[in-house]
């Protein structure tokens, strides 16, 4: 049977240029699918990717859900007699998948290489900059008077407040058709492999927060990683969490507060032993603690083996510049230095939409799209 | 000013070259490292091109050198500093002392009378042997060898008894005054215990492919019977691991060039002696160069030999039935499994002999440790220093090399 190849060149050198530069490399010996530890016996991920991406074959690769079951151990690259590095390309094919499934490419494309980074910080920095002088001009001073609340600069009701909802619901319905992009794609390798009943999506996707998202046991499975990755993003994961909860918690007693005026007993500065802001600090702490071993472990690995690309440092050094304006702002309104807090305030405020308003397209975007094709998968008994 | 020709290396490259330069008249020394010549090959159940056992081939060797005044050979010798320049080098060399008389007395019988054992480096780790030993019965020089040190003390006063022993020979050095070398110092095989997902040498019926060579050979520890080291039992299913540890830039760089035509030949042996045995050798690349190819034909018509293509990637052993089970993706089927064998043969590539090792020679070797330059100082290599070869084209290397040192020396 004659079966024609049709490679599509330019995918491949896009592919080379988003982290799977040595994917040529590979001479298809298959040690990278034994030794990943959760790559499925049928149809087993990397090899079949990388002889698909050295061939061209684009429909090929985007439309398998594998590449989101690896969890980026590193494994297969370190056995790779090659140094194909499988690994680096799973995570090219992801940093593709964010440019392509999302809705308004451009933004994936200015994530993807640092001559658009002053794009992406423009916008935030435009927009808290605005805020800062309109409200400078109605208090008389860029660092007002007395003791340091940053809502006497940024207010909650009529900036931050509705800025963020914006920004998070727009993020949300990004997501939203991303994922819906996402599924449609989806024809991978093999049959559904579930014997007796299949189970519902909604029951898969609750199956993999609960034994996948929340314990991390993928990491735990994940090869002869001996570093503490699973620690570190566990608490950034958790951090994560705890920030979100006190973010909530915030918004929800405030703006609870104007239905039922007894709920509204939450007010920034909160107290330093107000349990929510236990959990805030709890949260800093455990973000910077992840941070420290995500960075360590990154810069730790042999350039050889694996090579982190701007997809990767991008996301790492906008989480620190979160975690880290976010802790000097607390300490420096505690020093009482107005000057230098508000202005570090303002820094955050501007990460902080960054992260979040640029998340579908940025590698955090696993967030989401992982989960969907852990379900996906679970869904069709592969896994 | 000298026109003799050093040989360093004894194997079948070295043989050769010291062998075409003498009977065109040139005074050749050879120093082999080991007590007997004949190298690698002389471990070997049967060789390519023709499967002949090695005493076939090394044994017209032999004889041209007993037949030939102008080969002088020196064993359990080694190099230890070369000095000068093409035309005129100084090479001094240690001889370790054989303890045993020049008379070539057969002391078979008080050798095995002996109680002492010590591991076979010969049969790479297969058996033990006596410390009173020779490798085969048609080694090389046919003379014992001695290792006082590892005589038990009554072992000792049978053997100093002996008039053909000698337990206080010395170590000697000795200056050999020549105008060319050649470097046949060959290859070693691939140290296993580097392979962690092979199971690094720790699993019994996980064998080396020089390994199973000596199991199929008549003369080694099982007399020819391919059983398994653990139990003896007859295995009834057998898998050959190729590349292990070669074109791998974790291990060897490149490609050993006969370990697939070894593991088809292997596989010959085993469906010789086991007409049920169902074999398997799970390959990268089966490489089959030149006329090889046919060989390979002729092998896989056989349908109890399959071959699988696939890297095996992970081996453990079953400690409760000394079984051995490989993990392997088929790559074409695109399913990988893990599957059970009664004895693996790991297909482990030739490290060149000077990696590692100390560099006397002033040459020049590239990364993996071959041989890549010398020929301007007039110092030329053969056989398995220069790169993976398999025993025919080891021996025309050997002539080229001698070709070349003649040249060096010619006139002088």
């Amino acid at each position: 049977m004659a079966h024609r190849i049709e490679p599509d060149l330019q995918f491949v050198k896009e592919l080379q240029a988003v982290g799977g530069d040595s994917l040529k490399k590979c001479y298809q010996c298959a040690t990278c699918s034994v030794a990943c530890p959760i790559s499925p016996a049928s149809n087993p991920y990397p090899r079949k990717e990388m002889v698909w991406a050295s061939w061209g074959l684009k429909d090929k690769l985007l439309n398998n859900p594998d590449i989101w079951l690896c969890h980026n151990c590193g494994t297969c690259s370190d056995l790779c007699p090659r140094g194909a590095k499988p690994g680096d390309l799973l995570a090219a094919l992801r940093n593709m998948a964010y440019q392509r499934i999302n809705p308004m490419p451009f933004i994936g494309k200015w994530l993807s290489s640092p001559k658009y980074l002053i794009n992406l910080i423009a916008i935030p920095a435009i927009l808290w900059a605005v805020v800062w002088f309109i409200r400078a001009g109605q208090i008389g001073s860029f660092f007002p008077e007395g003791e340091i609340v940053y809502g006497k600069l940024f207010p909650g009701d009529f900036t931050i407040d509705p800025i963020f909802m914006i920004t998070f619901f727009g993020m949300v319905a990004i997501f939203f058709k991303g994922a819906k992009n996402l599924l449609a794609t989806f024809k991978p390798e093999g049959e559904v492999l579930v014997l007796g009943k299949q189970k519902s999506m909604f029951r898969c996707f609750i199956d993999v927060l609960v034994e996948e998202v929340a314990t991390h046991k993928k990491f735990k499975d994940c090869g002869d990683d001996k570093s503490d990755r699973k620690t570190g993003h566990l608490l950034v994961f958790y951090a994560f969490l705890a920030l979100m909860v006190v973010t909530g918690l915030i918004a929800g007693f405030h703006w609870g507060g104007k239905v039922i005026p007894m709920l509204d007993v939450l007010h920034t500065p909160l107290n330093l032993l107000n349990p929510v802001k236990i959990l805030a600090n709890l949260g800093a702490i455990a973000l910077i603690v992840g941070m420290a071993i995500l960075t360590n472990t990154r810069r730790g690995k042999d350039p050889e083996k694996s090579k982190s690309n701007y997809y990767d440092w991008y996301l790492l050094n906008v989480i620190w510049a979160v975690a880290l304006t976010g802790v000097f702002s607390e300490l420096f309104r505690l020093a009482d230095i107005p000057q230098i807090a508000y202005s570090v305030y303002y820094v955050h405020l501007v990460t902080v939409w960054m992260l979040f308003a640029y998340l579908p397209w940025s590698k955090l975007g696993h967030i989401v799209y992982r989960t969907i094709a852990l379900t996906y998968v679970r869904h069709m008994g592969r896994q | 000013m000298s026109n003799s020709i050093l040989v360093v290396g004894g194997g079948f490259s070295g043989l050769t070259a010291a062998l075409e330069a003498a009977e065109l008249g040139y005074e050749v020394y050879i120093v082999e490292k080991s007590p007997f010549l004949g190298g690698r090959v002389a471990q070997l159940n049967k060789y390519f091109p023709k499967l002949c056992p090695p005493s076939c081939g090394l044994e017209i060797q032999y004889q041209r050198i007993k037949k030939n005044p102008n080969v002088k050979f020196l064993t359990m010798a080694t190099v230890d500093s070369v000095e000068g320049e093409a035309g005129n080098f100084t090479v001094k060399v240690s001889i370790a002392p054989r303890c045993t008389a020049p008379s070539s007395a057969d002391l078979g019988e008080l050798a095995a009378s002996l109680e002492s054992e010590v591991a076979d480096e010969f049969n790479l780790g297969l058996a033990t042997r006596k410390p009173l030993y020779m490798d085969t019965p048609f080694a090389f020089p046919n003379r014992f060898v001695l290792e006082p040190k590892k005589l038990s003390s009554a072992d000792a006063i049978k053997v100093g008894a002996s008039d053909a022993c000698d337990l206080n020979e010395a170590a000697k050095e000795i200056e050999l005054s020549v105008g060319s070398i050649v470097l046949a110092t060959g290859w070693k095989p691939y140290d296993v215990t580097n392979l962690s997902n092979l199971g690094a040498g720790q699993i019994t019926n996980c064998i080396s492919n020089m390994q199973m060579e000596r199991l199929a050979s008549p003369n080694g520890p099982t007399d020819g019977g391919i059983t398994r080291p653990s139990d003896g039992k007859a295995p009834e299913k057998i898998a050959f691991v190729q590349c292990a540890g070669s074109r791998d830039q974790n291990h060897l760089g490149f490609c050993s060039y006969i370990c697939c035509m070894a593991s088809l030949k292997q596989a010959l042996y085993v469906r010789e002696q086991y007409p049920d045995a169902d074999v398997t050798i799970y390959y990268i690349d089966m490489r089959t160069p030149g006329r090889y190819d046919k060989f390979m034909r002729k092998a896989i018509a056989d349908e109890k030999l399959h071959l699988v293509k696939g890297k095996v990637a992970g081996v453990e052993e079953d400690a409760a039935t000394g079984d051995v089970i490989v993990e392997v993706e088929d790559a074409v089927k695109g399913h990988k499994a893990k599957i059970r064998h009664d004895m693996v043969v790991l297909a482990t590539g030739m490290q060149p002999s000077l990696a590692g090792d100390t560099n006397p020679f002033g040459v020049e070797l590239d990364e993996e440790g071959f041989v890549v330059d010398g020929e301007a100082k007039g110092i030329f290599s053969a056989g398995c220093a220069q790169k993976p070869l398999d025993v025919m084209r080891s021996a025309q290397s050997g002539t080229s090399a001698a070709l070349k040192a003649i040249q060096t020396v010619r006139g002088r």
